[in-house]
């Protein structure tokens, strides 16, 4: 158990086993997860932090903690309390954070928060309560932070709510709330973040969220939302909004255009089919889309006044085309991932002069010409697998100073230009059946991985030959690194063995010629696969 | 193979190193750096366990699936994450899961990834872990072990 | 090797790795020591980190807010460092135009 510890105090001792600290004129004490059963007696009147956590309190009573005139902060978790008499927490008006969570209260214990008048906390979360009655935050004219999640409430207490004009802050998540009606949060003028996550929602007023002007969070994930969230378009200063993990089938056209300060939006996890085109037109502080598995976008979407996207993904859609000004509005953009679509033809990418990484894989991409890519100077990634391209123009990749993977496997080609490829590290080619040609290894000196369509192309990148003499001077080292270790775990996990000495082993494998940077090339030449006939 | 050598730190100013041994799951190298502990829930992008600042060698202790510990991601989406945050290589205690082992290699194998994932496990991952458990700050080696080819033998 | 105890409200303990899952209600803490990273069970989370609340887990993140000393949530500040100024969640060092301080407060409001 924990001593009695007190450090500098000055105001009356410390109860008895707990823990306390000056605060200046004031006491900080900590009686946290000590069985006690009752207020711990020999309390400072000083107290100005009391933590009564994780005990067995017996409930409290009316005026138990008048005499703590300096009391900022309460805390009460996890005591199995079941109700909150009027008057308990009578005498403490400068109470500022109050922390009755993980008990077992079923309601709001109104009666007793009347003359809180300077509360700014206030944690309810992880009771089981269904209910708030109208006037019960009445006196929390203050109250700023409120968490009201893993309870059991059926529907948003609008009327109780209706009085904390000062609120900033609240999460009704992990309830059991179905309807969202209109006007629910009429007076919430300072809420600035609301957490409505895995609960129940199926349907929202289409003014439900009218009055709350200064919210910039909305959080809607895991509910049962059929509908896009309409009522959004009354949130001018909302930045992040999130409804991912509903069943939501569509995203209408204008979508957010009353939401101009949209930074992130999540939405996956929704059986997304329809996506309107001018959906995400004007949201200039928008800096991740992310679309997939909407099936009926056959058009690439209209981003007129969306300019600093750095992250844009729509695949498992129908896109067949991209339009030639694609990159007019994303010149911001890094990662481009357009997988999974039936993309024919490609624009130039080139006004997109930040892009890192592009993924175009699985589509039906014809050709590569040279001024598709031409002059990306921080492409590092390029994804082209799983496509038709038969011909790649001889400076497709010529000025690609960054390009480090580069996959075409599984194409049509017969040839590949390798101009601008000399700073590859990674570069996948199987699945061309009629690429045949050698690669010279001078020509990728950075190369690590590589996958080729036939096994001799690897000859050149694994030294075959060179590598059979090698081999045998390392045979004996093999065996003695075995020995080392066992003789190093004995020692340290103190089972005897005979010591060694590890110098010796290490100045034997420093001698050894270092085999060439090991490529791992596939498929590996091997005994069936010779390279000798090269 | 790859090679781990271990140097206490506190325990001598030298530190003579252990040499232990794992297997790659992915691309083979090398990497050094202190090791540091990540708690297999830390791995998950809800968690905000922050970049470390030093140059680190995460090592992650799996747990028995029975015992049914949240996965939140992948393991080679957790790789993933140890690596973004900092780490230069990411060492898994495999002793009990076996079966993350064959999860690893097959994800590495066919993400192209080059990430530096070693598998540790039994008498090995008990040294590692040991000076985990007992807080001793230590640098770990990671090295490509050069093996004697095992070439078929045919008449 | 003493393996390390968990913290009480852990439901399932780790030799290694500490708590891997807590107590309904309690939320989970992966606290770094050094090297060591282990999980501890609390009911509240410390000071510096906001507890998120999932069906699965709850747990405590890191609060991540320029110059704030506790959160609400990922992007919401309750308690700014000493001498700065909370406005909509977030720490100035002064208020933004168009708001002034709340008397005897740190707080920004038109």
């Amino acid at each position: 158990p924990r001593r009695t510890a007190a450090k500098g105090l000055r105001h009356g001792g410390c109860p008895s086993r707990c823990h306390c600290e000056a605060d200046g004129a004031r006491l900080r004490v900590d009686c946290s997860d000590l069985g006690l059963t009752a207020l711990p007696a020999n309390l400072s009147v000083f107290t100005s932090y009391l933590d009564l956590s994780m005990n067995s309190l017996a409930p409290l009573t009316a005026g138990a903690l008048a005499e703590f005139r300096f009391l900022e902060e309460l805390r009460l978790a996890g005591n199995g309390l079941t109700h909150i008499p009027e008057g308990a927490f009578s005498g403490l008006g400068g109470l500022k954070v109050l922390m009755l969570q993980n008990n077992q209260l079923q309601r709001v214990p109104c009666e007793a928060l009347q003359n809180l008048r300077n509360l700014q906390s206030f944690r309810l979360d992880a009771n089981h309560i269904h209910s708030a009655p109208p006037g019960c935050f009445h006196g929390l004219v203050s109250l700023r932070h409120l968490w009201l999640d893993d309870n059991a409430l059926t529907e948003v207490p609008v009327q109780a709510l209706a009085e904390l004009s000062s609120l900033q802050a609240m999460t009704l998540a992990l309830n059991k709330i179905r309807h969202i009606p209109d006007h629910a949060f009429a007076n919430l003028s300072s809420l600035v973040v609301l957490h409505l996550h895995n609960n129940k929602i199926h349907s929202l007023g289409e003014k439900c969220f009218d009055g709350l002007r200064s919210l910039e969070t909305l959080d809607l994930n895991y509910n049962s939302l059929l509908d896009f969230p309409f009522a959004i378009k009354a949130l001018t200063n909302l930045k992040e909004l999130s409804f991912h993990s509903n069943n939501i089938r569509s995203i209408p056209e204008k979508a957010f255009t009353g939401n101009p300060s949209l930074q992130m939006i999540l939405f996956y996890d929704n059986p997304i089919k329809f996506v309107g085109k001018s959906a995400f037109q004007h949201l200039p502080e928008l800096r991740m889309l992310s679309l997939n598995r909407a099936s009926e976008i056959t058009e690439f979407p209209d981003l007129t006044g969306t300019t600093s996207l750095e992250s844009l993904t729509i695949t498992r859609a129908r896109l067949s085309s991209l339009p030639g000004t694609l990159c007019d509005h994303l010149t911001k953009l890094q990662v481009l991932d357009l997988s999974y679509n039936i993309i024919q033809d490609l624009p130039s990418f080139s006004s997109c002069r930040k892009i890192q990484k592009i993924d175009l894989h699985h589509n039906e991409i014809l050709e590569v010409r040279a001024g598709t890519f031409q002059g990306l100077m921080e492409l590092r990634s390029l994804d082209l697998s799983w496509n038709r391209v038969r011909s790649v123009e001889p400076h497709a990749f010529a000025d690609l100073p960054l390009l480090s993977k580069l996959d075409l496997s599984s194409n049509a080609l017969s040839s590949l230009p390798t101009a601008g490829l000399g700073g590859l590290t990674h570069l996948k080619l199987s699945g061309n059946g009629d690429l045949r040609e050698l690669m010279s290894a001078e020509d990728f000196p950075k190369l690590r991985v590589m996958e080729m369509p036939y096994a001799f192309q690897c000859c050149a990148f694994v030294a075959c030959e060179r590598s059979a003499k090698l081999w045998d001077t390392e045979e004996s080292s093999g065996r003695e690194l075995q020995s080392r270790r066992d003789a190093d775990i004995a020692h340290v996990l103190n089972r005897p063995e005979e010591d060694y000495s590890l110098e010796d082993l290490l100045l034997e494998l420093e001698e050894n010629p270092k085999s060439k940077q090991s490529v791992q090339c596939s498929p590996a030449p091997g005994p069936f696969r010779p390279c000798h006939h090269l | 193979k790859a090679l781990i050598k271990v140097t206490p730190l506190r325990q001598e100013p030298t530190g003579k190193p252990i040499t232990l041994e794992g297997v790659f799951a992915g691309v083979r190298g090398q990497a050094e750096g202190r090791l540091m502990q990540s708690h297999p829930l830390s791995l998950c992008n809800t968690s905000e366990d922050e970049r470390q600042d030093s140059v680190f060698i995460s090592i992650v202790k799996l747990e028995s699936p029975e015992r049914q510990v949240p996965q939140c991601l992948s393991l080679l989406e957790k790789a993933r994450l140890a690596v973004k945050r900092g780490a230069k290589a990411v060492i898994f205690d495999v002793t009990d899961d076996a079966g993350a082992a064959v999860e690893l290699r097959e994800a590495l194998l066919a993400s192209g990834d080059y990430l530096l994932v070693v598998l540790v496990q039994a008498k090995d991952a008990e040294v590692l872990m040991g000076l985990v458990n007992r807080n001793e700050e230590a640098t770990v080696r990671i090295e490509v072990m050069v093996e004697p080819p095992r070439w078929p033998h045919y008449d | 090797e003493v393996p390390p105890s968990c913290t009480r409200g852990c439901e399932l303990c780790s030799e290694y790795n500490g708590c891997l899952k807590c107590m309904p209600k309690l939320f989970i803490l992966l606290e770094r020591n050094d090297i060591r990273q282990i999980g501890v069970c609390l009911a509240s989370c410390p000071v510096g980190y906001f507890g998120v609340r999932n069906p699965d887990m709850n747990k405590c993140n890191k609060c991540r807010i320029e110059n704030c000393e506790d959160c609400f949530s990922r992007n919401f500040c309750t308690k700014c460092k000493e001498g700065l100024y909370a406005h909509k969640g977030r720490c100035y060092p002064s208020c933004p135009d168009g708001f002034s301080l709340t008397n005897g407060t740190t707080e920004c409001t038109s």
